[in-house]
């Protein structure tokens, strides 16, 4: 017999109230595992959404383009694209280049009209850097100058169909007001809300036109062979492009949202610490329970010549089951609840389904579990179990045996 | 060898001081079967908690088998109990989580023995005080005779140089009680283990080789028989 086997049995004297304790804190750590399968799901749907339909691993820019890309400057564009994609393909790390023109429009059926991002896109390239032809839902790919894509969320709100018309509306880069009408040639469904919702995608040389910059073009993607090294990779083409131009990753452009999801992790962190500590008390409460139901036992260990340490090693290795339990039960219900989220998804829609948010991602959010954060919580359920048993066990450790055998 | 020189306890009952002790000058040699007797609070247990190196005195010296204790740290105190002392009480204090066997084992877990002459030690003892039979029962699934005897096999299992009994018959009925007292006579002398007992039961008095009769803190009689 060792002093863990008499803390293994000593755990179930009150089966019941060590199954409520080790409940409270398997709750807490659930609650973490949850929260972060959740918040990696929707970080890596963010990371997928941008690089696959927004801006690719980097965009380059004409210099101070990007600081004024709320208005679109169309004075401020990349002029002659050709001989700039031939530098940027020539990098070494770079896969593939494709050019945007970008410029805000409206969309009008005839009766409504709402405001969108008109995106004009080169038919052949496009499909090497971004994902959006494998997004279409319905119809085909843009195959002539006159088609239109858009998302299946803007078709709904504009009342429009495969083969319906609808007129784009701009100004182009003299101020003078241009329109096309385009024919619907597919809907796509890339799971990004811009996209979704409030953008319409068009053949580059006509938004060319519309906007009356030919040829020049608003942004050149690009694409990386590897996601890692991309600081390098921008230093290398910023250098084969020249100081005219501007080049930024992804996470530059999108720094708010990687902010907010470092906000809403650390959010994340407090809400789940609340409820660890709330299970920490609880374990406090067991032990001090067990603890001061003991204090005559604790003097009987005392006369036979256990020492101090020995019986808080007792105690410790009492908390420290009771914390293998809640945390190996909050383990498992934090995996199982998060299998539900990574398989079938959370679907938020009908609580914010007319609210524009920032984060790209739409509300059917699909989790990300994590082994190494799985594993980390573990530790943590078991090392807080053991360091609140501290407490009540030093108290009863510094008892004169006499006193502690007295006690009742 | 237990020997207290000029014991004297207070002990503090709201801001009243009571002693406990008064001057106690005593010496019991090795192999003896004491009994303290004396009325309640005539300091019986107070004696034996500070020669069990349980409590502290507000003077005087004990010294134990040559070692005065109060010289010695409250771990060094822990080393002397585990080592020297056993200890049996008058609510057998047994560990109810564990059987019979585990309980006898516990002071053996402190020692450095081999596991196989653990287990050759406890079973020996618990077939001693006769509860071969008994060796996976819990404390609830025993009378209160046998687990006054895993007491009894729990103070003796590290063969200790004395073992103290605090009222070790006051929760016992007669026969069992004289049961208990047969059994730690024959160990007495078997083992030459020094008994000490406080206790105001005639039945103790009349086992018991030597009396020492306590009143309010203080020796009135010491008859050897």
């Amino acid at each position: 017999m060792k002093i863990v086997t008499i803390a293994w049995r000593n755990v179930f004297r009150h089966t019941r109230r060590t199954i409520i304790t080790a409940a409270a804190i398997s709750v807490g750590l659930a609650a973490m595992i949850l929260m972060n399968t959740l918040m990696n799901g929707m970080d890596k749907m963010a990371y997928q959404n941008i690089v696959q339909y927004e801006t690719s691993h980097m965009e380059v820019f004409a210099e101070g383009y990007y600081r004024e890309e709320g208005i679109f400057p169309l004075d401020t564009i990349i002029e002659n694209p050709a001989v700039l994609i031939s530098k940027i393909t020539a990098v070494n790390g770079v896969k593939n280049v494709t050019p945007r023109v970008k410029f805000q429009a409206r969309i009008n059926n005839g009766i409504d009209e709402l405001p969108v991002l008109a995106i004009g896109i080169d038919r052949e390239l496009e499909t090497e850097v971004f994902q959006t032809s494998r997004a279409i839902v319905a119809g085909q790919y843009l195959q002539t100058a006159d088609d239109l894509l858009i998302g299946t969320e803007l078709a709904e709100d504009m009342d429009a169909d495969l083969g319906s018309f609808l007129t784009v509306i701009t100004r182009d880069r003299n101020g003078t007001y241009n329109a096309y009408d385009f024919s619907v040639t597919g809907l796509i469904n890339t799971g990004h809300p811009l996209f979704d919702r409030n953008a319409v995608l068009i053949d580059i040389a006509l938004a060319q036109d519309l906007v009356a910059i030919a040829p020049g073009v608003t942004e050149i993607c690009i694409r990386s062979s590897d996601d890692t090294g991309l600081q390098e990779l921008k230093h290398d083409i910023a250098s084969a492009v020249g100081e005219e131009y501007e080049v930024l990753t992804f996470r530059e452009m999108n720094a708010s949202i990687f902010q907010i999801s470092g906000f809403k992790r650390t959010g994340q962190t407090i809400v789940a610490l609340v409820v660890v500590v709330i299970a920490a008390v609880g374990i406090v409460n067991t032990m001090l329970m067990a603890v001061m139901e003991r204090v005559p036992e604790i003097g009987t260990l005392k006369a036979l010549g256990f020492h101090n340490v020995d019986i808080m090693k007792m105690f410790i290795y009492e908390g420290g089951i009771i914390g293998i339990f809640g945390s190996l039960l909050g383990c498992l219900c934090g995996i199982l609840f998060s299998l539900y989220i990574v398989v079938v998804g959370l679907d938020l829609t009908s609580y914010f389904k007319d609210m524009d948010i920032v984060y790209p991602v739409k509300f059917i959010i699909k989790g990300e579990l994590d082994p190494g954060m799985i594993l980390l919580v573990f530790l943590f359920g078991v090392v807080v179990s053991v360091l609140v048993t501290l407490w009540p066990v030093r108290k009863a450790t510094t008892l004169q045996p006499v006193d502690a055998l007295r006690h009742t | 060898m237990v020997e207290t020189i000029g014991l004297f306890k207070d002990y503090k009952v709201g801001k009243v001081l009571f002693p406990a002790l008064r001057g106690i000058d005593m010496h019991i040699g090795d192999g003896e079967f004491t009994a303290i007797a004396g009325p309640s609070g005539s300091g019986k247990t107070t004696l034996l908690n500070i020669i069990g190196c349980l409590d502290v005195p507000t003077r005087g010296d004990v010294i134990v088998d040559g070692t005065n204790v109060n010289t010695l740290t409250p771990k060094d105190k822990a080393e002397l109990r585990k080592e020297k002392i056993g200890f049996v009480f008058q609510t057998f204090n047994l560990i109810p989580v564990l059987t019979a066997y585990e309980n006898v084992e516990m002071p053996l877990l402190l020692l450095d023995i081999p596991a196989n002459q653990k287990k050759k030690k406890v079973i020996a003892i618990l077939e001693e005080v006769g509860l071969e039979d008994f060796i996976n029962r819990k404390p609830n699934e025993m009378s209160g005779g046998q687990q006054q005897r895993v007491a009894v096999a729990r103070a003796l299992v590290k063969e200790p140089s004395m073992v103290l009994a605090d009222e070790p018959t006051a929760n016992l009925d007669s026969t069992t009680a004289t049961e208990i007292l047969s059994l730690m006579h024959e160990l007495n002398k078997k083992l030459k283990t020094m008994f000490v007992f406080s206790t105001h039961d005639k039945l103790v008095m009349d086992f018991a080789t030597r009396l020492i009769k306590l009143r309010d803190g203080k020796i009135i009689g010491d008859d050897v028989k």
